[in-house]
């Protein structure tokens, strides 16, 4: 019905822009990536691999690691606590659902900055919640609750909860619940029934999920800088440090694209699973 | 189902842990006390110091970051349905390239878009200021639309257009009044997303920022680092809540008035 | 279609409630300027005063570099204002149009200063950096930079976030410069660093003075106006600078060469170096500004305060921190090495 022309022109507007915008600065940042940083922070003349050299830095394998754990951590935990609220999401109906939903969403739509201060005044070492733990006989009166790799971590799955929880919403959604029924009745328990049955049936949004927690959640940078100590630096640190502190644009560059491959592969992992699962159905 | 009651206990306590910090920053905008960690006594100083003629900064920021949200989701809604339309339509070749294009954006972390639009900028000899934030958010604020608005399209009834062309309408006319209708849902909640992260967004646009061209997320940035004035943003945010609960109430009100009109 | 009309329609009347004044743009430190005196620069001069904040010389000179071009008046400190001139970011100063320049301190511009002529810069305010702590929760201090050896404060305490303040506290404890070149000498500055960096919470520039106040940290390594600012939010705040001398920071205000408006950029600091606005931006931000008729202007409270006004002694120990060149990059590596090290 409709012709070549109008691929064009449906196409087009789009395309360009972000080839534009979006493919032409990737390409401009590898391009940058070669050349020599001068002096006081701007990009010299001629071609150079000391930034790449630089990469070679013994201090970036332990940042490097301490980025992809602490995002699969995280990823981990909140697919953890976002299946049961899918689950419970989805088998319900009508006005409850919507209701329990937009509770479950509108804490995200502070603003996250905020979100992040607040958990940072929360972890307080003279505030009431450390207080109270410390009283409680929890923690040691030296432990702090702030400055370190678990702060880090919490603040991280607080903030891409909401990310695992969507995907995993809508998949539920779909989810015909009677499977369940069926498998119970067949003699399942109760957890098995969900292992091999409700968890399989909602693949595809689990895999969207890990997707939508995990590759964020390796750029962080603002989370560790605001309640990450001096030892809970990652990629994104090094990255910003280089751009705003060091004026580095090169090594900024080297590191960006590093952290563009790491982030590459369980795009493509991602991507691969999905194509599997679309010609096997479940 | 007589399962266990573990994922309703999980639920219940998910929802403890997310409104922790919120209900911590509402009470805390009533706090007398700087440091918000301890209790001092009740008081709406807060709230009336947000309207101090020294605040008014945060307001500027509110009002640009809400014309940048509005002119990004304005264009995005436009290029993002566009885009999915085409990508619903037509199978060649180039639609796989744009596929693969499209969903950059969503998954790439935006530490690596701000610093490599930042770099293209640089490069090119840009002023940065609100020009620049605005091209940043419409470009990945399109994504996001075309996702959406793709996925409205999938449930798409095609016949309804071939119908519509029995019935003597011309291609303009068809997506006039009966493509562009079906498919509005679609784009205002791609719109509304496209919102909702351009009025949030702090990491792309701290990199392309120019002087004086300040957004809220930056100006709550800056307050949480710098300023001795921290509860103000314990007002901020109270007041922003309130305003979402009732344009959510508000629009779930309306929704209800048509379902019930029409039934 | 009616929602969006209105919207529009709200966003238009938000917008149009400016009024299009001429605007001055400073780009400047936090917590740098008293209120009272924006209120009245703006008033004097019929404008808008919009002020920016940078929290390191550094991200200053990345934002320039990367292309922010619409700042007038920068407040970089000595060093960077050397830098700056270089790569032409700065004009040369007419001083035909900063009739208040006689009133700067003299014998700062001979002795301290790098701009001696003020060719490219006007000195703002000077403190030197040292060591606050709360009072009550810190015993048996000594005025000297190995208190961040105390491992009773692991965790509450925080060093300046800044490569050449930390390592030249380092340095100036060894007793060497703070602007030595010497490799051996910074490596055995990093390792001190190092050890600090056990004891710290975090290293921080901006909020350590509320933290102070909060009692978030017991000790920090601090700009002195900082921790006196803090001192108001609690009493229990004392500053000190140490025996072994420290760095004395001055930052001076210089005129972007891209300024949008280098008129009003020239009123803004004719305005500052009035010897009355000085001494009240002075007292408010509890710096030193080396304007010789203001120190006539502050209280007598004020003169008592000797860690601004510091003895002949103390000030010979002191240096001001400056541009290295390509030297530099050894601070960098240094910086790198402490920051990685677990």
């Amino acid at each position: 019905m409709i012709k070549r022309k109008n691929e064009a022109i449906l196409t087009g507007p789009t395309l360009l822009w972000l080839i534009l915008f979006f493919v032409v600065p990737s390409l401009a940042m590898v391009v940058i990536s070669f050349r020599p940083a001068s002096t006081y922070g701007g990009v010299g003349t001629g071609w150079t691999l000391d930034a790449w050299r630089a990469l070679g830095n013994p201090n970036y394998p332990i940042i490097l690691w301490r980025t992809v754990w602490l995002s699969l951590v995280t990823t981990v935990i909140c697919l953890a606590l976002a299946l049961p609220i899918a689950f419970v999401l989805g088998r319900m109906q009508g006005k409850w659902r919507a209701i329990l939903l937009m509770i479950v969403i509108v804490p995200f739509w502070t603003n996250f900055v905020i979100r992040v201060a607040a958990w940072r005044i929360l972890l307080h070492p003279e505030g009431m919640l450390r207080q109270g733990l410390v009283s409680l006989g929890l923690i040691g009166p030296d432990t702090l609750l702030l400055y370190n790799e678990g702060a880090v971590l919490m603040v991280m799955v607080y903030t891409y909860l909401p990310f695992a929880i969507l995907p995993l919403y809508a998949a539920a959604e779909r989810f015909d619940y009677s499977l369940l029924e069926a498998a119970r009745d067949l003699g399942a328990s109760g957890l098995t029934a969900v292992m091999r049955v409700f968890i399989p049936g909602i693949s595809r949004g689990l895999l969207t999920a890990m997707a939508l927690v995990l590759i964020p959640a390796l750029g962080s940078y603002v989370i560790p800088d605001l309640v990450g100590g001096p030892g809970d630096e990652m990629i994104g640190n090094k990255i910003a440090q280089r751009t705003l502190g060091d004026r580095n644009l090169p090594q900024a560059a080297t590191l960006s694209v590093a952290l563009l491959l790491i982030t590459l592969i369980p795009l493509i992992v991602v991507f691969y699973l999905n194509r599997r699962d679309r010609t096997h159905p479940a | 189902m007589k399962s266990s009651r573990l994922p309703v206990i999980v639920f219940a306590l998910v929802v403890v842990f997310l409104y922790v910090p919120i209900l911590f920053l509402v009470v805390n905008s009533f706090n007398e006390a700087r440091f918000s960690s301890t209790w001092a006594g009740f008081t709406l100083k807060w709230y009336a110091a947000l309207f101090d003629p020294q605040n008014r900064d945060i307001w500027e920021a509110t009002q640009r970051s809400l014309l940048i949200a509005i002119s990004s989701s304005a264009v995005s809604m436009v290029l993002g349905t566009l885009s999915a339309c085409a990508l619903h339509w037509y199978r060649t070749r180039l639609q796989r390239l744009n596929y693969g294009l499209i969903y950059l954006p969503i998954v790439i972390p935006d530490l690596l878009m701000g610093i490599s639009l930042l770099l293209f900028f640089v490069a090119l000899g840009v002023t940065l200021g609100t020009v620049t934030i605005l091209i940043a958010h419409i470009t990945f604020c399109s994504s996001f639309v075309t996702v959406v608005v793709l996925g409205r399209l999938q449930g798409f009834d095609e016949s309804v257009i071939a119908a519509a062309r029995d019935l003597g309408a011309t291609r303009w006319v068809a997506i006039r009044r009966v493509i562009l209708p079906l498919l509005a849902p679609g784009i205002v909640a791609g719109g509304l997303l496209a919102f909702t992260l351009s009025v949030d967004d702090y990491v792309i646009t701290f990199f392309v920022t120019g002087p004086g061209s300040t957004t809220l997320p930056l100006k709550i940035y800056s307050m949480v680092k710098h300023s001795r004035e921290l509860p103000l943003i314990n007002a901020i945010s109270t007041i922003f809540l309130v305003i979402t609960f009732l344009i959510v109430w508000w629009s779930q009100k309306l929704n209800q008035d048509q379902t019930t009109k029409s039934n | 279609m009616k929602y969006l009309s209105l919207l529009f329609l709200s966003v238009f009347l938000l917008t149009s409630c400016g009024e299009k004044k001429p605007e001055l743009h400073l780009y400047t430190w936090d917590d740098y300027l008293n209120p009272d005196l924006i209120t009245a620069f703006e008033e004097k001069h019929g404008c808008r005063l919009i002020i920016d904040i940078f929290d390191s010389n550094e991200a200053m000179l990345a934002k320039l570099k990367a292309g922010a071009t619409g700042y007038d008046v920068l407040v970089p400190s000595s060093y960077m204002v050397k830098i700056l001139a270089q790569e032409k970011m700065i004009i040369e100063l007419d001083h035909s149009k900063l009739p208040n320049l006689s009133h700067v301190d003299d014998k700062y511009l001979a002795n301290l200063a790098l701009d001696k002529t003020m060719k490219h810069s006007v000195p703002y305010m000077l403190a030197p950096t040292g060591i606050a702590w709360v009072g009550d929760r810190v015993e048996n201090v000594e005025p000297t930079w190995a208190m961040f050896d105390r491992a009773d404060l692991r965790g509450r305490m925080t060093l300046l976030n800044d490569s050449r303040e930390t390592i030249g506290a380092a340095l100036k404890f060894l007793g060497h410069s703070l602007n030595t070149t010497d490799e051996a000498q910074i490596t055995e500055a990093k390792n001190i660093v190092i050890g600090w960096k056990r004891n710290i919470a975090k290293f921080e520039s901006d909020q350590y003075d509320g933290g102070l106040a909060s009692v978030e940290f017991f000790l920090c390594h601090a700009y002195a106006g900082d921790a006196f600012q803090a001192q108001e939010d609690n009493e229990a705040i004392e500053f000190l600078v140490p025996q072994e001398g420290t760095s004395i920071a001055c930052d001076d205000l210089v005129i972007s060469a891209t300024a949008p408006n280098p008129e009003l950029a020239y009123a803004f600091i004719n305005f500052m170096t009035e010897p009355a606005n000085a001494a009240v931006n002075m007292e408010y931000i509890y710096y030193l500004a080396p304007n010789k008729t203001a120190y006539y202007l502050v209280s007598p409270e004020f003169k008592e305060i000797d860690a601004l006004f510091l003895d002949d002694a103390t000030l010979a120990k002191c240096e001001m921190i400056d541009d290295l060149g390509p030297a530099n990059a050894l601070y960098n590596k240094a910086w790198d090495e402490i920051r990685a090290t677990q």
